[in-house]
């Protein structure tokens, strides 16, 4: 399981820009991320995985359809799978989240890849969108792997 | 007790003393959590390769140490590396916990197209010294991973950029070069932790 680790206070930095109205209850914001962890990236490499809790607080299925981030040249969704003793990696188009549901990216599963780095920022700013709709920006720190 | 009962009484000795053996080793064996032994040991063929700083890498440098290798590749973004995290974490246990012996970890590329010596080097040692990549040849690795079972398969994600479908399996190789126990996915620490000192321990 990973932990955490480096990770900003998250809700505090957490800015949820969207206006879907059909929220549970007016005190949660309608999409959360928590337990972000983006892996700093391996020696002479510019990508990074990423793992995330993404919450959807409203009556309605969310459906995210694209990450960008203005510190990576291309985020992706994978998942990867042991399949027979395979390891395989699938590119995931869009991720579909359920109303009043929590979806979990995580290690040997469903998480982002973050390839292409084009600065050495230590802050790395992620914005979901399903379609045109800015689901939620935020901002975060690299997580050091454990060793 | 004449000289024939001295003999019969050293013979039940003996098969006392095997049959005690036996049921010691069936005994170990059966309290393994994950690892599968090989019967037969399989000897590594005969191959040319080489390492993360340019030496030649054959079936030899497998020879006098045991190995936990591991077949992947340095732009795989999550499987490979928490593998290699994890066997990492499984080495530094053992030690803590007064290990005789631990084993050396081995990440064999099966993308030697983009791991080149350099690339490896970098990778290999961010996880611990002592580690060693392996790269080269297509066909030399093939010659490898096709004696030893493991499968790979380039594949395309998204126009240039390619992924490669691998064998999830850590293979443990022993003092005498053979592939001697398989370690499946998933990886768990506690399970390498229990394993290991009974299959090297009990060699």
């Amino acid at each position: 399981m990973c932990s955490a680790v480096n990770r900003l206070p998250s809700f505090a930095l957490l800015i949820a820009l969207s206006l879907l109205c059909s929220c549970e209850s007016s005190d949660k914001p309608p999409f959360v991320a928590t337990d972000i962890v983006i892996t700093e990236p391996m020696p002479g490499k510019l990508m990074s995985a990423g793992y995330i809790t993404l919450s959807n607080n409203t009556r309605a299925s969310i459906e995210l359809t694209h990450i960008v981030s203005p510190n990576f040249g291309s985020i992706e969704m994978h998942e990867s799978v042991v399949d027979n003793g395979i390891a395989k990696m699938q590119r995931i188009d869009s991720l579909s989240i359920q109303a009043g549901s929590t979806s979990k990216l995580e290690r040997g599963g469903k998480h982002l890849m973050l390839m292409r780095r084009t600065d050495s920022s230590e802050t790395i700013s992620l914005n979901f969108y399903s379609g045109e709709l800015l689901l939620l920006s935020l901002q975060t720190s690299f997580a050091s792997r454990t060793h | 007790m004449g000289p024939r009962n001295i003999l019969i009484a050293i013979l039940l000795g003996a098969a006392l003393a095997v049959g005690i053996f036996a049921a010691a080793k069936l005994n170990q064996l059966t309290e393994l959590r994950s690892a599968l032994i090989i019967p037969e040991p399989i000897e590594l063929p005969n191959f040319s390769l080489l390492d993360h700083t340019n030496k030649p890498v054959t079936a030899d440098t497998f020879r006098g140490q045991w190995d936990l290798v591991f077949f992947g590749f340095t732009n795989c973004p999550d499987i490979c590396p928490t593998t290699l995290q994890t066997l990492a974490s499984i080495k530094r246990e053992l030690e803590n916990t007064g290990s005789e012996t631990t084993p050396r970890i081995v990440l064999v590329s099966v993308d030697p197209e983009r791991d080149t010596p350099a690339v490896l080097g970098q990778y290999v040692n961010y996880f611990g010294q002592g580690n060693l990549a392996v790269t080269g040849q297509i066909d030399e690795i093939v010659k490898l991973t096709a004696a030893l079972g493991i499968y790979f398969k380039k594949t395309v994600v998204d126009g240039d950029n390619y992924s490669v479908d691998h064998s999830a399996a850590v293979l443990l190789i022993n003092p005498d070069g053979e592939f001697s126990a398989l370690f499946s996915a998933p990886h768990l620490l506690a399970d390498y932790v229990n394993d290991l000192p009974v299959i090297m321990g009990g060699r």
